[in-house]
């Protein structure tokens, strides 16, 4: 870097023409740093917090290595203190007016408007990342953000009525995050009412900078805490009784993969390493450069990646040569790299960018879901129709069509698979911190005596218990898989037990292999559901639920032998129609087009279904919760594996009959028998795209842990018990926000 | 391909001169010119339409592009100053107006001759560079003027000439070329043409180009600088269009605009010109000019065309025979900086000499 040498005359640098170096002065950050005499504690309750003895880790320049602060590492009692003041808080916040909340929320936006320079001048110096990016981007978008919200809190009354704020939310940030990355997170809590506490990772001071900002705002200081401490304390943070809701934010944008058509190869490949070799990489607070650096050890991280890669013979491009001990990793280029190498298959790291070649789009699309990510995508292409049909093939939340890393308040973010299932932005960042009013507040349900290990792992065998009292007909029996009953493998059968403890019937014993071939029927069933236009699914569940009345009085008596009264069993048939209608009319609407400022162009808000969902029903409403899961998830274009009621599935084995006369076989799977072990194989299957359960606090506990193994969505009901006859549960708004996930299609106009 | 590479011979030259060696000023490549561009014009290429028919802009990545470029380079200090004075000998010094009389096209050749206050450039060790405009850009009635006045302040300023209908182009073809004859015999050395916006308009691309192939025969020795009038061909995809065949017809330099439209020189289009631009020199080998021209007024939007330059072609455009600024006020307010930039005071009006 020229910043090295001594410093050129005009008169050398008129002929040759280079760049010199635009430093941003850091001199306001190293000022704020002083107020705090370099000593950084935690910011809870609208003050400093500095206990003592506590360990503490330097805060240093990424480049230069220099020490810019000392920052203090939180222990448990801290994150104690910081939940109960968040606690406090809540409730004088979450009572305000929603025009309050925006209020105040406005004055925050202002109040990073008047300190711009200390937030990205800091944010650059401790990071590493170039000034520009963190002031052209993130500080005017943290500002719309805050802003957005606002106009949300204050229409909260009205468009959001029917949900309350969850409460003290926790947020747990990775090591490479950006102060942005939090702002997304904490402005919808903010806005319909919750309290945050966030953890950052050791020496981040930017989240304490604007968590002071935000308690020097005078009134409410206890809405944003912010304690830093190691990965440790997440756990801690996560089991506080207080804490409704706990968000992982992940890193900030790493590597990239690129697909490029065998056709256009050799041209794409020579303007990229034209447009690469003059990418200017830098110290961060530089104004003239492209790139920062992001630390040692992203930069080790890419070189040993490079260094992989070229030993398992790929082609490697890096524009300039950088000194091997300079902190700055050259933005570099990785192509033919065989597919099966174990390269193709890690994470990207930044700055490297793999380039592979496909044949057709079709390949292309196979290719780029093929992989355990899907956070966001771009396609170029000059031909609308292919783009659209890329964009809309793509498994990720965000799309940008001849565009790349477009954001917006306005738009929701958020991804498939392992990249999360959390929204940020939008109406659905908003319902990431709300529940729907009356339900009960999360309750500690968390066993630390549940074996994972063990969960549902054997069945209990069953024998013949005596004489088939049944009414005629003979009960259904079997596994509706692939569009017909089927025996289970097991070739064993459960009794079924009525009100009055009599053998009601038996019902088919389902395990491993029976769940492996339902997954495996909703998979071939997907693709011609998803095809099918909103109108024909409603008809089909219109279908259903004539279906179902004509079996009224099957269903009544079959209910009634199960103890519900005569007449809430009607009831129950009656409302379970009248859901299969309700879903089926919603079918009609979903997505919308948004419009966002800086863009000419639509925004696409996609509803797309979640794939194949496996539902656990919950015991109670046998017939109604069936009914209402199944109805909501079908409606969304997804394709089920159901677990029926425990004590009583046989309703849900009558209308199965209908169902696999009715539905194109693999469209519903149902199969019975022991349910901690379903739910365990259900849970443990790599390729259920989703999974809700209603049961048992274990079995919930259960289910989130394992789920963790493909970062599915899980909606568990926590061992509580759903009033499913009531509006807000079984045809709510919150069982169409599950069934379906967001997708946000940008599209940029323009000729 | 006839490349008879302009740009390797001045290559050589500024290596030379990086090395601290001392040259003739005749071959200096800061704005002394012998000959204008110092060698012979373009020859054409033939008309290629498969190089054009499949090319589709994409205007929304372009915008971002531009929007990019604008924020991500800037030069201070040193280094602004140096880019100044290097922008001034890429500066056309233009005045296109009904009442220019020969008086004020001397004030303008004398500008040109001597863009820089002499104790500035002394203060900044640049005294001895020869520094000046790279041209200068009159109506053809006014050439004659020009080439007197310069003749008179003796330098060898080569003088440019708008030609062919200026600015609309909706003249007749014959007149048009006579024009371009008639300027050239008075001494103009490279001829501003502008291109019939209604060919491009109208998809004609052979007669585009066989059009331009006879400005490009009318201006004999001269060189040619194709106005593309980018405001009025409806899209950055015509803009590539227009570009490619203005470059395989034989010009010497494309250029935005006449500076009379409502829309100029801007960023975007400029993206779309440079691409082209580097399109026809991976195709061809030949290297062709850039000039933006109208609405470039300040000192820092001249830093930003240079950078724009530097990050889209490269070093080797950023010399006098491949890259320009037509501007004509543009000046005053780099000497406004290079002041500034000397003294710490700003100007005032009266501290700089007017053109």
């Amino acid at each position: 870097m020229a910043a090295t040498r001594t410093k050129p005359s005009a008169r050398e640098i008129f002929t040759t023409l280079e760049y010199g170096p635009v430093p941003e002065s850091h001199a306001c950050a190293l000022a704020w740093l002083d107020t705090q005499d370099r000593h950084l504690g935690h910011y809870v309750n609208g003050k400093w917090l500095k206990p003592e003895h506590r360990n503490s880790v330097p805060c240093q320049d990424p480049i230069t290595g220099e020490r810019l602060a000392i920052c203090l590492q939180a222990q448990a009692e801290d994150v104690v203190a910081a939940v109960e003041a968040a606690g406090t808080a809540f409730e004088n916040w979450s009572g305000l007016p929603g025009a309050s909340r925006a209020q105040h929320l406005l004055r925050l936006a202002k109040m990073i408007q008047k300190h711009q320079r200390l937030l990205w001048t800091l944010e650059s110096l401790v990071t590493g990342r170039a000034v520009r990016e963190v002031r052209d981007g993130d500080v005017p978008l943290a500002q719309q953000l805050l802003q957005y919200h606002a106009v949300q809190a204050y229409t909260q009354e009205e468009v959001l009525a029917g949900w309350e704020p969850m409460g003290v939310i926790g947020l747990i940030l990775s090591p490479t995050f950006s102060f942005l990355e939090m702002m997304w997170r904490i402005c919808p809590a903010l806005a319909v009412g919750c309290t945050v506490v966030v953890l950052v990772p050791p020496a981040s001071p930017t989240p304490l900078l604007l968590a002071q900002l935000a308690g020097e705002l005078g009134s409410f200081p206890g809405i944003l805490n912010v304690i830093s401490g190691p990965a440790s304390l997440g756990p801690v943070l996560a089991s506080q009784p207080g804490v409704q809701k706990v968000t992982f934010c992940g890193a900030i944008e790493g590597g990239l993969r690129l697909l490029i058509q065998e056709s256009v190869w050799d041209e794409t490949m020579r303007r990229l390493q034209e447009r690469m070799a003059r990418l200017r990489g830098g110290r961060g607070l530089d104004g003239a450069v492209d790139m920062g650096a992001r630390g040692a050890a992203a930069h080790d991280l890419a070189q040993r990646y490079v260094r992989e890669a070229r030993s398992q013979g790929a082609q490697v491009f890096q524009a300039g040569a950088v000194p091997s001990d300079s902190p700055f990793f050259p933005p570099t280029l990785v192509s033919d790299l065989p597919p099966a190498s174990p390269c193709t298959q890690a994470e990207v790291p930044w700055p490297v960018v793999v380039a592979s070649p496909f044949r057709t789009a079709k390949e292309a699309l196979a290719v780029a879901n093929g992989t355990p990510r899907g956070a966001s995508a771009s396609v170029w292409s000059e031909r609308l129709g292919q783009a659209l049909e890329l964009g809309y093939g793509l498994r990720v939340g965000t799309v940008w069509i001849n565009a790349h890393g477009l954001r917006n308040a306005e738009v929701p973010t958020g991804g498939c698979k392992e990249s999360g299932s959390s929204w940020s932005g939008g109406p659905d960042g908003l319902y990431e911190y709300l529940r729907p009013s009356g339900t009960p507040a999360r309750l500690s349900y968390f066993s630390e005596n549940l074996n994972y290990g063990t969960f549902g792992l054997a069945v209990p065998s069953t024998l013949p218990a005596g004489p088939e009292i049944g009414p005629s007909p003979a009960t259904p029996y079997g596994l509706l898989i692939g569009g017909h009953f089927q025996a289970p493998g097991a070739r064993s059968s459960r009794p079924i037990q009525d009100a009055q403890g009599n053998l009601h019937g038996y019902v088919a014993e389902g395990g491993a292999k029976d769940i492996r071939g339902a997954v495996e029927a909703a998979h071939q069933a997907a693709p011609g559901w998803v095809g099918q236009s909103p109108g024909a699914r409603a008809t089909l569940l219109w279908a259903l639920a004539t279906a179902l009345e004509r079996r009224e009085a099957a269903l009544t008596s079959r209910l009634e032998r199960h103890g519900t009264e005569l007449k809430d069993a009607k009831v129950e048939v009656e409302l379970s129609a009248r859901q299969l209608r309700a879903w089926g009319a919603r079918a009609q609407a979903q997505g919308h087009v948004l419009q966002v400022a800086g863009l000419k162009g639509p925004v696409l808000r996609l509803r797309e279904p979640l794939g194949v969902l496996a539902i656990v029903c919950p015991d109670e409403w046998p017939l109604l919760a069936f009914v209402s899961l199944l109805a909501a998830a079908l409606a969304h274009g997804n394709t089920v594996v159901l677990v029926p009621s425990g004590a009583c599935p046989i309703p849900a084995l009558e209308l199965c009959q209908d169902m696999a006369a009715l539905l194109p076989a693999g469209l519903v799977n149902v199969v019975t028998g022991d349910r901690d072990h379903l739910t365990r194989c259900l849970a443990l299957h790599q390729d259920v795209q989703a999974l809700w359960y209603f049961g048992s606090a274990q079995g919930s506990q259960f289910v989130e842990w394992a789920s963790a193994g493909n970062l599915k969505p899980v909606w568990v009901n926590r061992g509580c018990p759903w009033a499913w006859d009531q509006e807000a549960k079984g045809a709510g708004r919150e069982l169409g926000l599950r069934a379906a996930r967001t997708k946000a299609l940008w599209l940029p106009m323009g000729d | 391909m006839s490349a008879r590479n302009r740009g390797t011979e001045l290559d050589q030259v500024g290596g030379a001169t990086e090395e601290g060696v001392d040259l003739p000023s005749s071959l200096h490549p800061t704005g002394m010119h012998t000959s204008g561009f110092g060698c012979f014009p373009m020859e054409p290429e033939a008309l290629n339409l498969s190089w054009i028919s499949k090319m589709q802009v994409n205007q929304p990545a372009v915008l971002r592009r531009a929007q990019q470029i604008q924020a991500r380079r800037t030069v201070k200090k040193e280094w602004q100053a140096a880019w100044l004075l290097k922008a001034v000998t890429f500066i056309d010094l233009t005045t296109l107006s009904g009442d220019d009389t020969s008086s004020n096209i001397q004030r303008l050749c004398y500008k040109a001759k001597y863009p820089i206050r002499e104790d500035l450039l002394k203060t900044l060790n640049m005294h001895d560079k020869g520094l000046t405009t790279a041209a200068v850009c009159v109506y053809p009635a006014r050439v004659c003027d020009a080439v007197r006045a310069l003749k008179a302040a003796g330098c060898t300023i080569p003088v440019a000439s708008v030609a062919t209908g200026f600015p609309a182009g909706q003249t007749h073809l014959k007149t048009r070329l006579e024009e371009i004859r008639l300027a050239v015999e008075d001494g103009a050395t490279e001829i501003d043409v502008v291109i019939n916006r209604t060919l491009v308009l109208t998809g004609q691309w052979e007669a585009l180009y066989d059009e331009i192939r006879q400005f490009r025969k009318a201006c004999g020795e001269a060189h040619l600088k194709t106005i593309l009038a980018t405001g009025e061909l409806g899209s950055l995809t015509n803009v590539y269009k227009a570009s490619m065949i203005a470059m395989m017809a034989g010009s010497d330099f494309i250029k935005t605009s006449t500076g009379k439209e409502t829309v100029n020189a801007t960023f975007p289009v400029a993206i779309v010109m440079l691409r082209a631009i580097r399109d026809f020199f991976w195709k061809t080998g030949n290297k062709v000019g850039f000039k933006p021209a109208g609405g470039i007024r300040s000192a820092k939007d001249s830093l930003a065309w240079l950078s724009l330059v530097k990050e889209e072609l490269g070093d080797e455009w950023l010399t006098p025979d491949l890259f320009r600024i037509g501007a004509s006020t543009l000046l005053s307010d780099i000497e406004r900086q290079i002041y500034h930039h000397v003294t710490g005071r700003y100007a005032a009006y009266h501290d700089l000499p007017m053109s």
